[in-house]
C-alpha cells in the first residue's frame, strides 16, 4: 500500500468534477464517515496497526515472499494483515490479500435447494415514489442539459464536435445522436468504469490511482497505487492466485507446453491437454462429453448457430447475456421472448408457438429451444429449474442452460444450477459455461451427450476457424476443477494411460448422484497437485465460505434495510440504488474509507432505466470480516445517500447485531 | 295505463335521484380539485379555446389520448396474437397440438467421412511448435499445419515472461475491461500494437477469431453500407451478417470489380439523394481462404476516391509478411493510419492469444463502448498480453526473422509450383500457401457426367478437362465444342461444377488421403478446415499449409517435398 493517499480526494473536494448538487454537504459527511471509520476500527481491532509484526512469517507459507504485496509493511486500510493473528495450530497456505484467512468453521455453510420448497422468483420491490420521481426527474435534468450543452457546444465549440459531424463527403462514424448518452450522462460517471488495476484479481486487487483535469474527458495516471477490498470480481471460488497449487501447475505446464497451441482446434491447434481437459470438464458437469473454447462470449455466440437454425424457434429469458443473443441473431433461427424467470408466461408462450407453428406458413417448428441462464449476472435471480425440467418433459423443448455465474458458485459440489436442485445433469441437453468466473481462468465449455457435442465440434464455427484455448488457460481450469473434485489416487490395478472416460452412460434417474472424486487418470500424468487440493478438502472448505459469505452479505443487506434482487444463495448481490448521481457517490464512497472498497456500479443500459445498481460479487476469498466490513460501509454510506428503502425500520437490526449473529442470519431462508 | 307508465317514471326517478345527486356532487368535487391543481387554468382556457374553435378538433385529441394509452399499454410480445395469421385454438386442441408435436434432434450424428476426419485430428502431445510429438504416432512431425509463423511458439525467453506474469497477476482477470478487467498489461500490449504499426491507438479483445466480428457490428448500422470482397473470411461474414447493413459484394480480390461497385452505388446515392451514409471497405491482407494478398495502394486509392473507410483484417498477414512482421502496410509502405481500422490477432501473429483492432482514437474509443465481445466478455489473461507484447519486442529486435521466413516461403513455392496436379492460389509471398487440386485432374472431371442431371444436359454438356485439347474435335457434339472454346459461360459452368457438394466431397476425400499418407511419413498438414454449406461462397477443398521461421531452409525442403512426392502419388494413381 502506497504510504500517500491517492489525490482522488482532493477531486471529491474540487467542486467542478461533477455537477451533482449534494456534493459539498456529502463530501464532508464523507471526511467525518471516514474518520469515525478509522476511530471505530482501531477501537474494535485493539489497534490492528500494531500487530503487523508476528503476522506474516507465521501465517503465511515461505512462497509467498516474494509476491507483490511485500512491498507493504503498512496495514492502514486492515487489508494486508488478518483481524485475528492466527494461532499457532492454523496453518494457512494462501497470501491474505489473495485469499483470506478464516479459519472458523462456523462461517461455512451448505450451498443446496431443500427439496419442494418453491424457488424465489424475481421480485421488483418497488421504492418509495420520491425516490421513483426523483430518478426521473434527474435523468431529464441529465438529457436536458446535455441538449442545450450539446446545442451550445456545436455553435461555439466546433472542433470538439468535429467528428459527430458529416465531414468532407464521410459520415461520422459515431452521430451525436446514436452516443449522446456515452457523451452526456456515461462520461459523468466515468470514474466508476474501465479502473486500470494490477496485481491479482483475488480477495483484494490494486488499482492503479487517476484523476482527470478535464471532467472525465481524459484520465490522468497519478502514479499512486491503491488496495482495496475487491467484491467486484467474478472470483467466486477465489481461484485467482498468483501463489498456491493451482499456479504452480499453471508454471508447469507453460514449460512444458509453451503459451499457445498456434492454431484452431481442427486446423493443427489441437493438444492432448485439450482431450484430457475436455473430459474432466464432462465429467465434472456430469455430462458425457464436453468441447471448450477460448472465449467465453464465443461459446455462446459461435456454438448456438450450430444448434439451431432457420426454421427453428428460440426461447429466451428476456434478461439472457448479450452473447447469447448475438448467437441466435447470427443462427438465423426465430426468437421469441419470455418475462425474466416466470414460469407461466414461458409456458402460455410455449403453448402459443408449438400451436401456431412457424409464422405465416404454420409449419410446426423444427425443434423448440429454450435458453435460459442459471444465475443472471445483473439480477441475482435463479433459474426455476425443477419447473422448467417439468415444462419440458410435457412440451418436448430442448433446454440450454447457460451456467456462465453459476457453475462452481453453485451447489453442494460446485457444479451448478443442477447441483444446488438435486437435478440430474443430464436431463438438461446443452450446458455451457465459463472458466472466467469461478475457476480464475479464462474461455469457456459445452456439454452434452457425445453425439452432439461431436456435431458442434465439426459445426460450432469457433471449431475450424477460432483459435484453441491455451495451455496454461487449460491446466488452470484442470487443477481448480481437480480441486473442487478431489481426486482419487491411482489404483494399482487400475490401467492407466485411458485419456478418455469411458463409463457407461448411467439411465436417467430423478434423483442426482454426485459422481465422486476424479480419477487419477483424469489428470495428465506430470500434474502433481499438492495434497489439500488433491483431497478436495480445499475445494469443499472454498465452496461452503462462498455459500457462506453470498448468504451473510445478501441477509446483512436486507437487515440493514436495503432493496436488494436475487436469490439469497448467489454470490451477485445488486443493491438497489435508484437514482443515477448515487452511483457515482456510491461508488467514491466505499472507494474513499480507511478501508477502499471498490463495486461496481450498473446502469441504464445494462438495467432498466431506474433501477441502476450496485452489484457485489461475493468471493469465498472473503472473511467474515471483509463482508462486516462492507456491510458496515453500506450501512454508513447507504445513510448519508438514503438508500434504505427495504424492509420498515422495525424489522431492521443495527449493524453490531448483524455481526455478532452473523451465523443464525445467514441461515434464514429471507 | 298512462298512470302506471307515470308511475313507473316516477319511481325510478325517485330511485335514481340519490345516484343523480351523488354524481352531480362528484362532478363539483372533481371540478374544484381539478381547479386548485396548478396549472390547470391554462388546460381549461386550451381546451375552451380549441372547441370553441374547431369542436371536430375535441374529438380528434380525444381519439388521439385514447390511441396513446392503448398503444402505451400494449405489450410488443402480444402483437402476433391480433395478427391476421393468428389462429384461435381452444385448450384442448392445443393440448392435442402439443402432443402430435414432435421435434427434430438437437443435434444429428455425423456423417462417416465427416466421423472420420474427426478422429484423423492430429493431436500433439506436450509443446506445439516446429517439430511437435504426436500422440497417435508418438512420433516427432515437421509441423506445418500449426500458426507459427515467425517461430514464436515455445521460445524459451516469452516462458520466462510467462511464468513472471503468473506469479505477479494470477491467471485469469476475472471481470471484463469496464469493471476492473483492465490490466497495466493490457494497456501496455495496446500501446505496444499501436506504437508498432503506427495507429493512434489500439484495443485488444480476448479471441482474435471474435475481434473482427465485433468490430464490423461496433460501426457498421443499419442503412450503412459495407461493400466487402465475396472470398472475405468467416468471422467478417458473421460481423456482416450481424451488423443489419447494405451488403454489396465485389469479386474475389478483384479491384476492377470493386470499382464497378463502388461507381454504382455512388450512382444510385445520387439518383435517390438520400442521407449520407458511413460507408465501409472490408477485406483482408491475405485472405485466410485461399491466401491471396489484396493490392493495399490501389484500395487506399479507391478508399480516397470514393470517401469510403476501409476495415482491413491482417489476421494472417500481421506477423507474417513485411520487413518486420508489421503486415500489408509494411510490405506496400502505406502508413497503417490510413487503414482506418486494421485488425490483426496475437493468436496468430504473436503465437499467444486474443486479437487487436489498431486505428485513430476515435475509432479505439468507440468500440470500448460498443464493441460486443470487449464490452461483454472477460479481459485476456495477464501472461497472454505479456507474451504477445514480447512477441512484438523479439519482431523488433530480429527482425532476420522475417528473411527466413521469406526464404522459406520461396522454397517451399519453389517445390511445389512445379508440381503438375496442383493450383496454388496463394500469393508468392503468403507464408500460408494453400494448394487446390487442379480442375483437370480434380475428381469433377471424371464424375461430371453423372452429375449433370438429364434435364440440364442441354445446356450443360459433358465438360470435358480443359487441357489438352482433344484431337477429334471435328466430331465432338456442338455443346462439347463450346466446351472447349472457354467463354464465360462455360468457366462459370466449370467452376459451379467444381463446387458441387459431390466434387469437394471426393476432392476432400483425396485430399484427406494425402494428409494420411503426409503424416505417416511424420509431416503435419491439414486440410483446410471448413463450414461447409454456411460461408458465402464455397471454397474449393485444399491443404493448408503454414510456413514457419523456426524451421530451416532444409527443413523445409524436406517436409514440403513429402508433401508434393505424396501428392502426385495420390493424385497420379487415379490417372
Amino acid at each position: 500500500m502506497a504510504l500517500t493517499k491517492p489525490s482522488t480526494p482532493s477531486i471529491f473536494k474540487k467542486k467542478s468534477t461533477t455537477s451533482l448538487s449534494p456534493m459539498a454537504s456529502a463530501a464532508s459527511y464523507l471526511s467525518a464517515l471516514s474518520q469515525a471509520d478509522a476511530r471505530a476500527r482501531e477501537q474494535m481491532n485493539g489497534s490492528p496497526t500494531s500487530t503487523p509484526a508476528l503476522s506474516i512469517s507465521s501465517s503465511v507459507t515461505s512462497s509467498s515472499e516474494d509476491t507483490v504485496l511485500h512491498e507493504e509493511d503498512d496495514n492502514r486500510d486492515g487489508l494486508a494483515l488478518p483481524a485475528r493473528p492466527p494461532t499457532s495450530e492454523q496453518v494457512f497456505t494462501t497470501v491474505h490479500t489473495e485469499f483470506g484467512h478464516c479459519a472458523n468453521e462456523k462461517f461455512r455453510m451448505t450451498s443446496q435447494h431443500t427439496r419442494g420448497e418453491p424457488v424465489p422468483g424475481h421480485v421488483d420491490q418497488d421504492p418509495p415514489y420520491y425516490i421513483l420521481l426523483s430518478t426521473y426527474i434527474s435523468y431529464l435534468i441529465l438529457i436536458v442539459l446535455g441538449h442545450i450543452r450539446d446545442f451550445l457546444g456545436k455553435r461555439f465549440r466546433a472542433s470538439s464536435y468535429h467528428h459527430l459531424m458529416p465531414r468532407d463527403g464521410y459520415a461520422p462514424l459515431n452521430s451525436d445522436f446514436d452516443s449522446f448518452y456515452t457523451r452526456r450522462l456515461k462520461t459523468r460517471m466515468d470514474e466508476c468504469f474501465s479502473q486500470p488495476v494490477t496485481g491479482v484479481a483475488g480477495r483484494t486487487i490494486v488499482l492503479l490511482d487517476r484523476m482527470s483535469p478535464d471532467y472525465n474527458h481524459t484520465q490522468l495516471f497519478t502514479g499512486t497505487r491503491t488496495r482495496a477490498l475487491n467484491i467486484s470480481s467474478y472470483n467466486y471460488l477465489g481461484f485467482a492466485q498468483a501463489r498456491g497449487g493451482c499456479a504452480d501447475a499453471v508454471e508447469e505446464s507453460i514449460k512444458r507446453y509453451g503459451v499457445s497451441t498456434c492454431g484452431s482446434r481442427l486446423e493443427g491447434g489441437s493438444s492432448d491437454l485439450h482431450t484430457i481437459s475436455e473430459a474432466l470438464v464432462a465429467k465434472f458437469v456430469g455430462m458425457e462429453d464436453a468441447l471448450i473454447s477460448s472465449m467465453g462470449f464465443a461459446t455462446n455466440s459461435t456454438f448456438i448457430p450450430a444448434l439451431v437454425g432457420k426454421g427453428c424457434l428460440v426461447i429466451s429469458d428476456e434478461l439472457n447475456h448479450a452473447s447469447i443473443r448475438f448467437g441466435v441473431r447470427i443462427s438465423g433461427a426465430s426468437v421469441r421472448m419470455f418475462k425474466h424467470n416466470d414460469m407461466k408466461a414461458l409456458e402460455s408462450l410455449l403453448r402459443e408457438v408449438i400451436s401456431q407453428g412457424q409464422p405465416k406458413t404454420h409449419r410446426p417448428w423444427k425443434k423448440i429451444l429454450v435458453i435460459v441462464e442459471g444465475l443472471y449476472s445483473m439480477e441475482g435471480t435463479l433459474v426455476n429449474l425443477p419447473a422448467i425440467i417439468e415444462l419440458k418433459k410435457k412440451y418436448k423443448f430442448y433446454l440450454f442452460v447457460d451456467e456462465a455465474h453459476s457453475v462452481g458458485a453453485m451447489g453442494p459440489h460446485g457444479r451448478g444450477v443442477a447441483d444446488y436442485f438435486g437435478i440430474n445433469p443430464r436431463k438438461i441437453d446443452v450446458l455451457m459455461g465459463t472458466f472466467t468466473k469461478s475457476f480464475g481462468a479464462a474461455g469457456g465449455y459445452i456439454a452434452g451427450s457425445k453425439t452432439l457435442i461431436d456435431r458442434l465440434r465439426v459445426h460450432g464455427h469457433s471449431g475450424p476457424y477460432a483459435e484453441a484455448m491455451t495451455p496454461p488457460v487449460l491446466i488452470q481450469v484442470v487443477a481448480s476443477m481437480a480441486s473442487i473434485m478431489g481426486v482419487k489416487p491411482p489404483q494399482p490395478h487400475a490401467s492407466s494411460g485411458g485419456l478418455r472416460l469411458t463409463h457407461a452412460p448411467p439411465p436417467v434417474e430423478e434423483e442426482y448422484h454426485h459422481p465422486g472424486p476424479a480419477p487419477h487418470s483424469a489428470l495428465p500424468l506430470w500434474l502433481a497437485l499438492p495434497q489439500e487440493l488433491s483431497l478436495g478438502t480445499e475445494g469443499a472448505t472454498r465452496l461452503r465460505r462462498l455459500a457462506f459469505n453470498s448468504r451473510y452479505l445478501h441477509n446483512g443487506l436486507i437487515k440493514l434495510g436495503f432493496i436488494t434482487y436475487g436469490h439469497p444463495a448467489s454470490p451477485i448481490v445488486p443493491l438497489l440504488l435508484f437514482n443515477p448521481g448515487k452511483m457515482c457517490m456510491f461508488h467514491r464512497m466505499m472507494k474513499d474509507r480507511q478501508t477502499p472498497i471498490i463495486v461496481v456500479v450498473v446502469a441504464y443500459p445494462a438495467t432498466p432505466l431506474v433501477t441502476s445498481r450496485v452489484r457485489f460479487c461475493v468471493s469465498a476469498a472473503h472473511t467474515k470480516e471483509d463482508i462486516d466490513t462492507i456491510l458496515q460501509a453500506c450501512d454508513e454510506v447507504g445513510d448519508v445517500l438514503d438508500l434504505k428503502h427495504g424492509i420498515p425500520r422495525s424489522e431492521r437490526w443495527t449493524i453490531d447485531e448483524i455481526s455478532s449473529r452473523a451465523v443464525e442470519l445467514a441461515g434464514m431462508m429471507k | 295505463m298512462a298512470d302506471t307508465i307515470n308511475l313507473t317514471t316516477t319511481t325510478t326517478s325517485s330511485t335514481l335521484e340519490p345516484v343523480f345527486s351523488f354524481l352531480a356532487q362528484a362532478l363539483t368535487t372533481l371540478e374544484t380539485t381539478f381547479y386548485k391543481l396548478p396549472g390547470s387554468a391554462v388546460i381549461q382556457r386550451y381546451v375552451k379555446s380549441s372547441h370553441q374553435n374547431d369542436p371536430g378538433r375535441t374529438i380528434l385529441e380525444l381519439i388521439l389520448v385514447v390511441f396513446a394509452i392503448r398503444t402505451l399499454l400494449q405489450s410488443r410480445t402480444r402483437a402476433d396474437r391480433t395478427g391476421s395469421h393468428f389462429i384461435q385454438f381452444n385448450k384442448k386442441e392445443i393440448d392435442e397440438l402439443v402432443d402430435e408435436w414432435a421435434p427434430e434432434p438437437l443435434g444429428a450424428p455425423l456423417t462417416p467421412s465427416e466421423q472420420y476426419d474427426l478422429h484423423a485430428l492430429p493431436i500433439v502431445a506436450g509443446q506445439n511448435g516446429v517439430k511437435p510429438k504426436l500422440v497417435s504416432t508418438g512420433k516427432t512431425a515437421v509441423n506445418l499445419a500449426s500458426l507459427n509463423f515467425a517461430g514464436l511458439a515455445g521460445n524459451e525467453y516469452i516462458k520466462e515472461r510467462a511464468v513472471e506474469t503468473l506469479r505477479k497477476y494470477g491467471l485469469g482477470s476475472c471481470g471484463p475491461p469496464g469493471f476492473y478487467g483492465t490490466l497495466d498489461v493490457h494497456m501496455d500490449l495496446e500501446r505496444d500494437i499501436a506504437d508498432f504499426l503506427g495507429t493512434e491507438a489500439s484495443i485488444l479483445y480476448s479471441q482474435g477469431f471474435s475481434t473482427v466480428s465485433s468490430v464490423i457490428p461496433a460501426f457498421c448500422k443499419r442503412g450503412d453500407i459495407i461493400v466487402a470482397d465475396r472470398g472475405v473470411n468467416f468471422a467478417i461474414q458473421k460481423g456482416i451478417q450481424i451488423s443489419r447493413s447494405t451488403v454489396r459484394w465485389y469479386d474475389h480480390n478483384d479491384l476492377e470489380s470493386l470499382e464497378a461497385v463502388l461507381q454504382s452505388i455512388e450512382k444510385d446515392r445520387k439518383k435517390r439523394r438520400g442521407p449520407l451514409t458511413r460507408r465501409f471497405i472490408i477485406t483482408e491482407g491475405i485472405f485466410e481462404r485461399d491466401g491471396a494478398m489484396v493490392d493495399l495502394p490501389k484500395i487506399i486509392e479507391l478508399k480516397y476516391k470514393y470517401k469510403y473507410r476501409l476495415l482491413l483484417d491482417e489476421s494472417y498477414s500481421f506477423g507474417a509478411v513485411g520487413r518486420t512482421g508489421r503486415g500489408l502496410t509494411e510490405i506496400y509502405n502505406v502508413p497503417a493510419s490510413k487503414v482506418d481500422m486494421l485488425i490483426g490477432s496475437c493468436a496468430i501473429g504473436l503465437c499467444a492469444g486474443g486479437g487487436f483492432c489498431a486505428g485513430s482514437n476515435i475509432v479505439v474509443d468507440h468500440q470500448r463502448i460498443n464493441g460486443p465481445s470487449f464490452v461483454f466478455s472477460a479481459a485476456m489473461p495477464a501472461l497472454l498480453a505479456v507474451s504477445a507484447s514480447e512477441g512484438i519486442n523479439i519482431f523488433r529486435s530480429t527482425p532476420s526473422i522475417f528473411e527466413t521466413l521469406q526464404e522459406n516461403v520461396r522454397a517451399a513455392r519453389a517445390i511445389l509450383d512445379k508440381v503438375e496436379y496442383l493450383t496454388i492460389p496463394s500469393h508468392p509471398a503468403s507464408p500460408l500457401i494453400h494448394i487446390q487440386i487442379k480442375p483437370a485432374y480434380s475428381p469433377a472431371a471424371s464424375t461430371s457426367n453423372a452429375l449433370s442431371s438429364p434435364s440440364s444436359s442441354s445446356s450443360v454438356g459433358t465438360p470435358a478437362p480443359l487441357s489438352p485439347p482433344p484431337s477429334t474435335a471435328g466430331s465432338l457434339h456442338p455443346v462439347s465444342a463450346a466446351m472447349l472454346t472457354p467463354t464465360k459461360h462455360t468457366r462459370d459452368h466449370h467452376e459451379k461444377l467444381l463446387l458441387h457438394p459431390e466434387v469437394i466431397e471426393a476432392e476432400e476425400r483425396l485430399l484427406q488421403e494425402i494428409v494420411d499418407e503426409c503424416l505417416s511419413q511424420n509431416v503435419m498438414v491439414t486440410k483446410a478446415k471448413r463450414l461447409r454449406g454456411q460461408e458465402n461462397v464455397e471454397a474449393r477443398p485444399g491443404l493448408k499449409l503454414a510456413i514457419s521461421a523456426g524451421l530451416t531452409r532444409k527443413e523445409i525442403e524436406k517436409a514440403v517435398g513429402v508433401v508434393k512426392a505424396v501428392c502426385v502419388k495420390v493424385l497420379g494413381r487415379r490417372k
